[in-house]
Protein backbone atom coordinates (compact mmCIF):
# COMPACT_ATOMS: atom_id res chain seq x y z
CA UNK A 1 0.00 0.00 0.00
CA UNK A 2 1.69 2.96 -1.13
CA UNK A 3 1.32 6.04 -3.43
CA UNK A 4 1.10 10.01 -2.69
CA UNK A 5 -2.06 11.69 -0.45
CA UNK A 6 -4.22 13.03 -3.21
CA UNK A 7 -3.20 11.66 -6.50
CA UNK A 8 -4.16 7.95 -7.06
CA UNK A 9 -7.88 8.17 -6.15
CA UNK A 10 -8.43 11.96 -6.35
CA UNK A 11 -10.45 13.49 -9.27
CA UNK A 12 -10.57 17.07 -8.89
CA UNK A 13 -8.22 19.43 -9.85
CA UNK A 14 -9.06 22.66 -9.56
CA UNK A 15 -12.36 24.35 -7.87
CA UNK A 16 -13.28 26.98 -10.39
CA UNK A 17 -16.75 28.06 -8.10
CA UNK A 18 -17.41 27.78 -4.39
CA UNK A 19 -20.18 29.06 -2.83
CA UNK A 20 -20.13 27.67 0.54
CA UNK A 21 -22.30 25.38 1.70
CA UNK A 22 -24.22 25.66 -1.31
CA UNK A 23 -22.35 24.79 -4.86
CA UNK A 24 -19.60 24.30 -6.57
CA UNK A 25 -18.08 23.88 -10.00
CA UNK A 26 -14.60 21.89 -10.72
CA UNK A 27 -12.30 20.75 -13.59
CA UNK A 28 -10.43 17.01 -13.84
CA UNK A 29 -8.21 16.27 -16.52
CA UNK A 30 -8.69 12.75 -17.32
CA UNK A 31 -4.88 11.99 -18.01
CA UNK A 32 -4.47 10.83 -21.48
CA UNK A 33 -2.26 8.10 -20.86
CA UNK A 34 -4.93 5.72 -18.80
CA UNK A 35 -6.44 2.83 -20.05
CA UNK A 36 -9.65 4.08 -19.22
CA UNK A 37 -11.87 5.98 -17.48
CA UNK A 38 -15.01 3.94 -16.46
CA UNK A 39 -18.32 6.18 -15.56
CA UNK A 40 -18.42 4.85 -11.55
CA UNK A 41 -14.92 7.04 -11.07
CA UNK A 42 -16.52 10.13 -13.17
CA UNK A 43 -19.43 9.51 -10.23
CA UNK A 44 -16.69 9.76 -7.68
CA UNK A 45 -15.14 13.05 -9.18
CA UNK A 46 -18.82 14.53 -8.93
CA UNK A 47 -19.15 13.21 -5.12
CA UNK A 48 -15.69 14.14 -4.28
CA UNK A 49 -16.72 17.84 -4.84
CA UNK A 50 -19.28 17.46 -2.97
CA UNK A 51 -17.42 15.99 -0.38
CA UNK A 52 -15.22 19.10 -0.41
CA UNK A 53 -18.17 21.38 -0.09
CA UNK A 54 -19.93 19.34 2.54
CA UNK A 55 -16.46 19.04 4.64
CA UNK A 56 -15.76 23.31 4.38
CA UNK A 57 -19.41 23.21 5.71
CA UNK A 58 -18.58 21.63 8.71
CA UNK A 59 -15.28 22.96 9.25
CA UNK A 60 -13.57 19.85 8.73
CA UNK A 61 -15.11 17.55 11.50
CA UNK A 62 -16.70 15.05 9.36
CA UNK A 63 -16.29 13.58 5.81
CA UNK A 64 -19.00 12.37 3.76
CA UNK A 65 -19.48 8.31 2.64
CA UNK A 66 -20.90 7.02 -0.02
CA UNK A 67 -23.89 5.68 1.16
CA UNK A 68 -27.25 6.59 -0.69
CA UNK A 69 -27.08 7.58 -4.59
CA UNK A 70 -30.92 7.10 -5.58
CA UNK A 71 -29.99 7.76 -9.23
CA UNK A 72 -27.37 8.14 -11.55
CA UNK A 73 -27.87 8.53 -15.23
CA UNK A 74 -25.31 7.63 -17.28
CA UNK A 75 -25.33 9.73 -20.56
CA UNK A 76 -22.24 9.00 -22.56
CA UNK A 77 -18.81 7.23 -21.70
CA UNK A 78 -15.35 9.23 -20.98
CA UNK A 79 -12.40 8.75 -22.17
CA UNK A 80 -8.97 9.34 -21.13
CA UNK A 81 -7.49 12.61 -22.23
CA UNK A 82 -10.78 14.55 -21.80
CA UNK A 83 -11.63 17.17 -19.31
CA UNK A 84 -14.17 16.68 -16.79
CA UNK A 85 -16.22 19.78 -16.21
CA UNK A 86 -17.91 18.84 -12.61
CA UNK A 87 -21.16 20.70 -10.93
CA UNK A 88 -22.54 19.92 -7.30
CA UNK A 89 -25.41 21.57 -5.80
CA UNK A 90 -26.32 20.49 -2.02
CA UNK A 91 -29.40 20.44 -0.78
CA UNK A 92 -28.85 19.62 3.05
CA UNK A 93 -25.31 19.64 5.08
CA UNK A 94 -24.78 19.39 8.41
CA UNK A 95 -22.86 16.91 10.85
CA UNK A 96 -25.17 14.19 10.13
CA UNK A 97 -25.06 13.84 6.51
CA UNK A 98 -24.84 15.68 2.97
CA UNK A 99 -27.57 15.36 0.79
CA UNK A 100 -26.39 16.57 -3.05
CA UNK A 101 -27.22 16.13 -6.50
CA UNK A 102 -24.47 17.05 -9.23
CA UNK A 103 -23.22 16.56 -12.80
CA UNK A 104 -20.29 15.85 -15.37
CA UNK A 105 -20.20 17.21 -18.42
CA UNK A 106 -16.96 16.97 -21.19
CA UNK A 107 -17.31 19.82 -23.36
CA UNK A 108 -20.37 21.27 -22.17
CA UNK A 109 -21.90 17.74 -23.23
CA UNK A 110 -23.60 16.03 -20.11
CA UNK A 111 -21.84 12.83 -19.39
CA UNK A 112 -23.49 11.53 -16.32
CA UNK A 113 -26.42 13.52 -13.84
CA UNK A 114 -26.16 12.25 -10.15
CA UNK A 115 -30.12 13.01 -8.94
CA UNK A 116 -30.84 12.49 -4.48
CA UNK A 117 -27.46 11.51 -3.34
CA UNK A 118 -26.92 10.89 0.52
CA UNK A 119 -23.62 10.71 2.18
CA UNK A 120 -23.47 10.13 6.03
CA UNK A 121 -20.56 12.17 7.73
CA UNK A 122 -18.13 10.09 9.72
CA UNK A 123 -15.34 11.72 11.92
CA UNK A 124 -12.83 12.79 9.46
CA UNK A 125 -10.09 11.96 11.57
CA UNK A 126 -10.90 8.82 11.69
CA UNK A 127 -9.68 8.86 7.42
CA UNK A 128 -7.33 11.64 7.57
CA UNK A 129 -5.64 15.10 8.40
CA UNK A 130 -8.18 17.41 8.84
CA UNK A 131 -5.13 19.75 8.66
CA UNK A 132 -4.07 18.38 5.09
CA UNK A 133 -7.56 17.91 3.76
CA UNK A 134 -8.06 21.86 4.42
CA UNK A 135 -4.74 22.51 2.90
CA UNK A 136 -5.76 20.74 -0.22
CA UNK A 137 -9.13 22.29 -0.27
CA UNK A 138 -7.44 25.87 -0.37
CA UNK A 139 -4.80 24.84 -3.32
CA UNK A 140 -8.37 23.97 -5.48
CA UNK A 141 -9.43 26.54 -4.73
CA UNK A 142 -6.63 28.98 -5.68
CA UNK A 143 -4.02 27.39 -8.40
CA UNK A 144 -5.41 24.31 -8.35
CA UNK A 145 -3.44 21.03 -7.85
CA UNK A 146 -1.08 19.54 -10.70
CA UNK A 147 -3.01 17.89 -13.21
CA UNK A 148 -2.66 14.05 -14.63
CA UNK A 149 -1.69 12.82 -11.32
CA UNK A 150 -4.23 9.92 -11.52
CA UNK A 151 -2.08 6.87 -13.01
CA UNK A 152 -5.67 4.40 -13.51
CA UNK A 153 -7.22 1.67 -11.48
CA UNK A 154 -6.98 -2.00 -12.35
CA UNK A 155 -10.75 -3.50 -12.55
CA UNK A 156 -11.02 -5.50 -9.05
CA UNK A 157 -11.27 -9.41 -10.38
CA UNK A 158 -14.13 -10.88 -10.82
CA UNK A 159 -14.18 -15.00 -10.79
CA UNK A 160 -17.58 -16.31 -11.75
CA UNK A 161 -18.77 -19.06 -9.31
CA UNK A 162 -20.05 -22.19 -11.54
CA UNK A 163 -23.00 -23.41 -11.58
CA UNK A 164 -24.97 -20.48 -10.13
CA UNK A 165 -25.40 -18.40 -12.79
CA UNK A 166 -25.07 -14.12 -12.25
CA UNK A 167 -23.02 -14.75 -9.27
CA UNK A 168 -19.46 -14.03 -8.80
CA UNK A 169 -16.78 -13.41 -6.31
CA UNK A 170 -15.02 -9.92 -6.20
CA UNK A 171 -11.51 -10.15 -5.34
CA UNK A 172 -10.47 -6.90 -3.78
CA UNK A 173 -7.01 -6.17 -3.78
CA UNK A 174 -4.82 -6.33 -0.72
CA UNK A 175 -2.94 -3.59 -1.49
CA UNK A 176 -3.63 -0.86 -4.44
CA UNK A 177 -1.98 2.97 -4.49
CA UNK A 178 -5.69 4.18 -4.32
CA UNK A 179 -5.86 3.04 -0.84
CA UNK A 180 -3.02 5.36 0.49
CA UNK A 181 -5.58 7.99 -1.02
CA UNK A 182 -8.72 6.28 0.04
CA UNK A 183 -8.10 6.81 2.92
CA UNK A 184 -4.86 7.65 4.14
CA UNK A 185 -5.64 6.71 7.67
CA UNK A 186 -8.41 4.06 7.08
CA UNK A 187 -7.63 2.49 3.46
CA UNK A 188 -11.24 1.09 2.49
CA UNK A 189 -12.38 -0.17 -0.89
CA UNK A 190 -13.85 2.68 -2.77
CA UNK A 191 -17.71 1.92 -3.04
CA UNK A 192 -17.53 3.29 -6.98
CA UNK A 193 -14.99 1.08 -7.62
CA UNK A 194 -17.13 -2.06 -6.14
CA UNK A 195 -20.38 -0.41 -8.13
CA UNK A 196 -17.86 -0.45 -11.68
CA UNK A 197 -17.11 -4.06 -10.89
CA UNK A 198 -20.81 -4.88 -10.05
CA UNK A 199 -21.86 -3.50 -13.73
CA UNK A 200 -19.18 -4.84 -15.55
CA UNK A 201 -20.29 -8.49 -14.08
CA UNK A 202 -24.05 -7.31 -14.61
CA UNK A 203 -23.31 -6.28 -18.15
CA UNK A 204 -21.98 -10.17 -18.50
CA UNK A 205 -25.32 -11.03 -18.28
CA UNK A 206 -27.37 -8.09 -20.20
CA UNK A 207 -28.57 -8.41 -23.47
CA UNK A 208 -25.63 -7.88 -26.31
CA UNK A 209 -24.70 -4.68 -27.27
CA UNK A 210 -26.68 -3.02 -23.74
CA UNK A 211 -24.75 -0.63 -21.78
CA UNK A 212 -26.01 0.80 -18.36
CA UNK A 213 -28.50 3.71 -18.71
CA UNK A 214 -28.66 4.34 -15.04
CA UNK A 215 -27.66 2.69 -11.73
CA UNK A 216 -30.60 3.67 -8.80
CA UNK A 217 -31.25 3.02 -5.38
CA UNK A 218 -27.49 2.58 -4.68
CA UNK A 219 -27.14 1.71 -0.99
CA UNK A 220 -23.72 0.89 0.54
CA UNK A 221 -24.18 -0.52 4.06
CA UNK A 222 -20.73 -1.50 5.20
CA UNK A 223 -17.15 -0.43 4.36
CA UNK A 224 -15.19 -2.94 2.36
CA UNK A 225 -11.57 -3.67 3.90
CA UNK A 226 -8.51 -4.92 1.59
CA UNK A 227 -8.11 -8.16 0.97
CA UNK A 228 -12.17 -8.80 1.05
CA UNK A 229 -14.25 -11.32 -0.84
CA UNK A 230 -17.46 -10.53 -2.04
CA UNK A 231 -20.24 -12.47 -3.34
CA UNK A 232 -21.80 -10.61 -6.00
CA UNK A 233 -25.21 -10.99 -7.71
CA UNK A 234 -26.86 -10.02 -10.97
CA UNK A 235 -30.31 -10.83 -11.45
CA UNK A 236 -32.44 -9.74 -14.59
CA UNK A 237 -36.03 -8.60 -14.25
CA UNK A 238 -38.04 -12.17 -15.33
CA UNK A 239 -40.14 -9.50 -17.35
CA UNK A 240 -37.69 -6.72 -18.14
CA UNK A 241 -34.10 -8.22 -19.31
CA UNK A 242 -33.09 -4.47 -19.02
CA UNK A 243 -33.60 -4.17 -15.35
CA UNK A 244 -30.78 -5.69 -13.14
CA UNK A 245 -30.89 -6.07 -9.58
CA UNK A 246 -27.22 -5.93 -8.20
CA UNK A 247 -26.42 -7.38 -4.59
CA UNK A 248 -22.73 -7.28 -3.01
CA UNK A 249 -22.40 -9.52 -0.15
CA UNK A 250 -19.80 -9.92 2.47
CA UNK A 251 -19.34 -12.92 4.73
CA UNK A 252 -21.44 -11.81 7.14
CA UNK A 253 -23.62 -9.30 5.73
CA UNK A 254 -24.94 -7.34 2.91
CA UNK A 255 -22.87 -4.97 1.70
CA UNK A 256 -24.25 -3.26 -1.17
CA UNK A 257 -27.58 -3.12 -3.23
CA UNK A 258 -28.58 -1.55 -6.51
CA UNK A 259 -30.61 -1.73 -9.49
CA UNK A 260 -29.17 -1.00 -13.18
CA UNK A 261 -30.80 -0.51 -15.76
CA UNK A 262 -29.57 -0.73 -19.73
CA UNK A 263 -30.09 0.38 -22.77
CA UNK A 264 -28.89 -0.31 -26.16
CA UNK A 265 -25.73 1.33 -27.40
CA UNK A 266 -27.11 3.76 -29.98
CA UNK A 267 -29.70 4.41 -28.15
CA UNK A 268 -27.79 7.73 -25.82
CA UNK B 1 -50.54 21.30 24.39
CA UNK B 2 -49.74 19.11 21.21
CA UNK B 3 -52.63 18.11 19.57
CA UNK B 4 -52.73 13.82 19.33
CA UNK B 5 -52.27 12.47 15.92
CA UNK B 6 -56.27 10.67 14.69
CA UNK B 7 -56.19 7.41 13.29
CA UNK B 8 -57.88 9.13 10.04
CA UNK B 9 -54.41 11.21 9.69
CA UNK B 10 -52.43 8.18 9.98
CA UNK B 11 -54.18 6.60 7.53
CA UNK B 12 -53.99 9.53 4.63
CA UNK B 13 -50.71 9.14 4.61
CA UNK B 14 -49.76 5.57 5.54
CA UNK B 15 -50.06 4.54 1.56
CA UNK B 16 -47.11 6.76 0.54
CA UNK B 17 -45.40 6.16 3.40
CA UNK B 18 -45.58 2.74 3.12
CA UNK B 19 -44.74 2.83 -1.03
CA UNK B 20 -41.38 5.10 0.03
CA UNK B 21 -40.26 2.30 2.84
CA UNK B 22 -41.02 -0.31 0.29
CA UNK B 23 -39.19 1.11 -1.89
CA UNK B 24 -36.12 2.06 0.80
CA UNK B 25 -36.23 -1.02 1.66
CA UNK B 26 -36.53 -3.52 -1.70
CA UNK B 27 -39.36 -5.36 0.09
CA UNK B 28 -42.85 -5.24 -1.41
CA UNK B 29 -45.16 -2.88 -0.44
CA UNK B 30 -47.31 -5.80 0.95
CA UNK B 31 -44.62 -6.30 3.66
CA UNK B 32 -44.99 -2.71 5.40
CA UNK B 33 -47.61 -3.01 7.89
CA UNK B 34 -48.30 -0.39 10.16
CA UNK B 35 -46.94 -1.95 13.32
CA UNK B 36 -43.87 -4.49 12.43
CA UNK B 37 -40.62 -3.21 13.62
CA UNK B 38 -38.66 -1.99 11.06
CA UNK B 39 -35.10 -3.51 12.17
CA UNK B 40 -36.41 -6.85 13.80
CA UNK B 41 -39.60 -7.38 11.64
CA UNK B 42 -38.07 -5.81 8.05
CA UNK B 43 -34.18 -6.14 8.67
CA UNK B 44 -33.66 -2.46 8.45
CA UNK B 45 -30.34 -0.46 9.70
CA UNK B 46 -29.49 3.09 9.97
CA UNK B 47 -28.54 3.56 7.12
CA UNK B 48 -31.98 2.25 6.03
CA UNK B 49 -33.54 4.74 8.42
CA UNK B 50 -31.69 7.95 6.92
CA UNK B 51 -32.68 6.07 3.34
CA UNK B 52 -36.40 6.73 4.78
CA UNK B 53 -36.25 9.79 5.87
CA UNK B 54 -34.59 11.12 2.89
CA UNK B 55 -36.94 9.59 0.20
CA UNK B 56 -40.38 11.00 2.62
CA UNK B 57 -39.09 14.55 2.50
CA UNK B 58 -38.85 14.15 -1.34
CA UNK B 59 -42.57 12.35 -1.22
CA UNK B 60 -44.27 14.51 0.87
CA UNK B 61 -41.91 17.52 0.24
CA UNK B 62 -41.50 18.13 3.77
CA UNK B 63 -38.36 18.47 6.01
CA UNK B 64 -37.58 16.37 8.60
CA UNK B 65 -34.23 17.65 10.43
CA UNK B 66 -31.40 14.78 11.62
CA UNK B 67 -32.83 13.04 14.84
CA UNK B 68 -36.48 14.75 14.98
CA UNK B 69 -37.85 11.69 15.61
CA UNK B 70 -35.83 10.77 18.51
CA UNK B 71 -36.60 14.51 19.81
CA UNK B 72 -39.93 14.50 18.57
CA UNK B 73 -40.14 11.45 21.05
CA UNK B 74 -38.52 12.70 23.91
CA UNK B 75 -41.54 15.35 23.99
CA UNK B 76 -41.44 18.12 26.58
CA UNK B 77 -38.83 16.52 28.40
CA UNK B 78 -35.09 18.02 28.13
CA UNK B 79 -32.03 15.58 26.79
CA UNK B 80 -30.86 14.95 30.34
CA UNK B 81 -34.57 14.14 31.77
CA UNK B 82 -34.54 11.89 29.07
CA UNK B 83 -31.77 9.76 29.71
CA UNK B 84 -28.78 9.24 31.96
CA UNK B 85 -25.53 7.37 30.81
CA UNK B 86 -27.40 7.01 27.61
CA UNK B 87 -29.93 4.77 29.71
CA UNK B 88 -33.70 5.88 28.84
CA UNK B 89 -35.26 7.55 32.12
CA UNK B 90 -38.18 6.54 33.97
CA UNK B 91 -39.70 9.61 32.96
CA UNK B 92 -38.43 9.13 29.75
CA UNK B 93 -39.63 5.79 29.51
CA UNK B 94 -43.16 7.12 30.44
CA UNK B 95 -42.49 10.18 27.72
CA UNK B 96 -41.89 7.27 25.24
CA UNK B 97 -44.57 4.73 25.60
CA UNK B 98 -46.93 7.67 25.31
CA UNK B 99 -45.24 8.93 22.26
CA UNK B 100 -45.02 5.18 20.65
CA UNK B 101 -48.44 4.48 22.02
CA UNK B 102 -49.24 2.08 18.52
CA UNK B 103 -46.20 0.14 19.88
CA UNK B 104 -47.23 -2.92 22.67
CA UNK B 105 -46.16 -2.45 26.04
CA UNK B 106 -44.27 -5.32 26.09
CA UNK B 107 -41.87 -4.31 23.44
CA UNK B 108 -40.65 -1.76 26.16
CA UNK B 109 -37.64 -3.36 27.45
CA UNK B 110 -36.46 -1.74 30.35
CA UNK B 111 -33.69 -0.93 31.44
CA UNK B 112 -33.89 0.44 27.72
CA UNK B 113 -30.43 2.47 26.24
CA UNK B 114 -30.80 5.25 23.80
CA UNK B 115 -29.13 3.98 21.35
CA UNK B 116 -31.62 0.66 20.96
CA UNK B 117 -35.02 3.25 20.93
CA UNK B 118 -34.66 2.71 16.86
CA UNK B 119 -35.89 -1.05 17.16
CA UNK B 120 -39.07 0.40 18.82
CA UNK B 121 -39.93 1.93 15.62
CA UNK B 122 -42.88 0.72 13.35
CA UNK B 123 -44.05 2.88 9.77
CA UNK B 124 -46.74 4.28 12.17
CA UNK B 125 -43.79 5.64 14.11
CA UNK B 126 -42.62 7.02 10.85
CA UNK B 127 -46.22 8.49 9.69
CA UNK B 128 -46.47 10.44 12.73
CA UNK B 129 -43.35 11.98 12.01
CA UNK B 130 -44.40 13.13 8.43
CA UNK B 131 -47.65 14.66 10.05
CA UNK B 132 -45.82 16.13 12.65
CA UNK B 133 -43.62 17.66 9.79
CA UNK B 134 -46.79 18.50 7.84
CA UNK B 135 -48.42 20.67 11.08
CA UNK B 136 -45.30 22.85 10.93
CA UNK B 137 -44.90 23.75 8.00
CA UNK B 138 -48.61 24.71 8.03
Amino acid sequence: MSGPHFAAFSFVDRITAFEPARRARAVFAVPAAIERFPACLVAEAVGQLAAWVAMEAIAFRGRPVAALANETRFHAAVRPGELLELAVEIEQCDDEAVAYAGTARVGGRLVIELVDCLGPMLPVADFDDPAALADRLALLRGAGAAPRRFGGVAPARVEPIAGEPGAAWLHVPASAPFFADHFPRRPVFPATLMLDALIGHALSIAAPGHVPASLTHVKVRSFTEPGARLRIEALAAADDPTRIALTVRGAERTVATARLRTRPETAA
Amino acid sequence: MTTPITKDEIAAVFPTVAETMADALGCDVEDIKLDVSLIEGLDAESIDFLDMVFRLERAFKIKIPRGKIVENARGALSEAEFESGGVVTDAGMAQLRAYLSEIPAERFKTPMKAKDIPRLFTPETFCKLVITAQREAA
